[in-house]
């Protein structure tokens, strides 16, 4: 058996343990591979950064917690962004999986570094079920789909919301998404009702928004954790997603190498089997 | 770091273990990981909907005297007739309601939405361009676009010049898939990197509290 066959025999575990070590390895010897910034998340960056200070933003946690990898760096790195501005943020979720603890738990955590009282600059509205309805519905009046917030405080209780009745005096949407609620939020919100609006997406989903982003309908994507990485930098606060790009690069390189490998020796086998057979 | 903090890191460590065992072979742990996550998700499914919908905007509004909320709340019963099969007839009425507020919402919100921004943006492609670059970008917009649709029109046959046409959207559909697959590639490792972390950082963090 030759090298290629054997390397065409392989178990699968093998490839396994060698991302695992791809994966492992720059954790504990980090690397500091430079990462540019593209286009999409700097439009994205100005876009948040020229928003009047003070102003209204829906962050919305449309993600369940198997994706937090990809888009939790997101939700915290658009929290400090927006809290700096002194922006009020309202959170919602349009997922019944996590979406409303996990917008509880970011922003909450970020509030108590910016001196953020809840209530006054931000609200969690929570979870309703059926996106349509839902979106439609908030672009008559907030307080008619959410009467309450997640915990269950009538919205009239809550300072920051008197200002608010629907999308009118909101003058920016973040949605952070891993499934198909962001076409809803485009279609419908910003198609409907002109709100700007940019998307955090996970990797996969990140090609299709591009037709969208070169359509103007949102302003900038943040595509996986590397769109994640590059908003941590851009804001000067490197967290986890900065961290993961280093082990991104080494499994990428990896599977490159796997791919280059096996295409090889398939051909090389193919060849072979020609010949044999001539 | 408390003792609650310290239990909740590890069983999410045990499950998130359990799970990747599967990847040397099917296991015990593997299963029970499985079997408690299809059962939670369930249960909190069920739950949440029944908190959030029946309770707070159908039950508790109707009290309050929007009495007439009780026509939706039929309908969404009348689905239940499904069950036996004298009675599933009355299961085609929310369904009709359904499917025709669908269609019409879709229907405006796709055209809006999608279709008429994405032509409008694909044909300014040309009206905004400047210099050679960008003239060279919009025609390669224009060809994709155009190449792509006609290997989509399957009322004739591919042959000629309408079959050379074809033949050139598979390439594009081919360049697409090529890049959806390598952002597949990313995400996915992008979840490893999240569970690796969390191993790494916060479980094998936990070690100098017990330790």
């Amino acid at each position: 058996m030759t090298i290629w066959e054997r390397f065409d025999n392989m178990d699968r575990r093998w490839v396994y343990l060698m991302v695992a070590l791809a994966v492992i390895i720059p954790f504990l010897v980090p690397m500091k591979f430079d990462i540019s910034i593209t286009p999409e998340v700097q439009s994205f960056y100005d876009a948040v950064d020229n928003l009047p200070d003070s102003c209204t933003v829906m962050l919305v946690f449309d993600y369940y917690p198997s994706t937090a990898a990809e888009c939790e760096p997101m939700a915290i790195v658009a929290a400090h962004h927006l809290f700096r501005k002194d922006c009020k943020i309202i959170t919602l979720s349009n997922i019944p999986y996590g979406g409303p603890s996990m917008a509880e738990t970011v922003t909450r955590a970020i509030a108590k570094e910016y001196d953020k009282k809840y209530g006054e600059d931000f609200v969690n509205l929570g979870f309703k079920y059926g996106p349509i309805a839902v979106l439609k519905g908030m672009g008559i009046s907030i307080e008619s789909i959410f009467p309450t917030d997640n915990s269950g405080t009538p919205l009239a209780e809550l300072p920051m919301m008197d200002s608010v009745t629907n999308y009118e005096q909101v003058s920016f949407i973040f949605e952070i998404a891993d499934n198909a609620t962001a076409d809803y939020w485009i279609s419908i919100v910003n198609a409907g009702y002109g709100v700007p609006m940019g998307v955090g997406c996970t990797a996969v989903m990140a090609p299709k928004f591009y037709a969208f982003l070169g359509a103007n309908q949102i302003v900038g994507l943040l595509g996986g954790m590397k769109g994640a990485a590059e908003y941590e930098i851009l804001i000067g606060k490197p967290g986890t997603a900065y961290r993961g790009m280093d082990v991104q690069s080494m499994v990428h390189f990896v599977i490159i190498a796997l791919v280059i490998i096996g295409n090889i020796g398939f051909f090389v086998t193919k060849r072979r089997n020609r010949k044999k057979s001539a | 770091m408390s003792g609650i903090e310290i239990l909740q890191i590890w069983i999410i460590a045990f499950f998130t273990l359990a799970l990747f065992s599967f990847l040397y072979k099917d296991n015990p742990f593997y299963r029970l990981a499985e079997n408690i996550f299809a059962g939670l998700t369930t249960g909190y499914q069920v739950s949440l909907i029944w908190d959030t919908v029946i309770i707070q905007k159908l039950w508790d509004p109707m009290m309050g005297g929007q009495w007439w909320l009780f026509l939706p709340g039929l309908l969404g019963l009348m689905m239940f007739s499904r069950f036996s099969p004298k009675i599933s007839w009355m299961s085609r009425v929310p369904l009709a309601v359904v499917m025709g507020i669908t269609a019409g919402i879709f229907l405006t919100t796709q055209l809006h939405g999608f279709v008429l921004p994405q032509m409008q943006a694909t044909m300014n492609t040309f009206v905004t361009a400047k210099g050679f670059a960008d003239y060279f970008l919009a025609s390669l917009i224009a060809v994709g676009v155009i190449s792509t649709m006609i290997y989509f029109y399957f009322s004739h046959e591919h042959v000629g010049v309408l079959g050379v046409t074809a033949k050139l959207g598979i390439w594009f559909i081919m360049i697409s898939f090529g890049a959806h697959f390598g952002y597949t590639v990313m995400g996915r490792v992008s979840l490893l990197i999240g569970r690796t972390q969390f191993l790494i950082e916060d479980w094998i963090g936990t070690f100098s509290y017990i330790l």
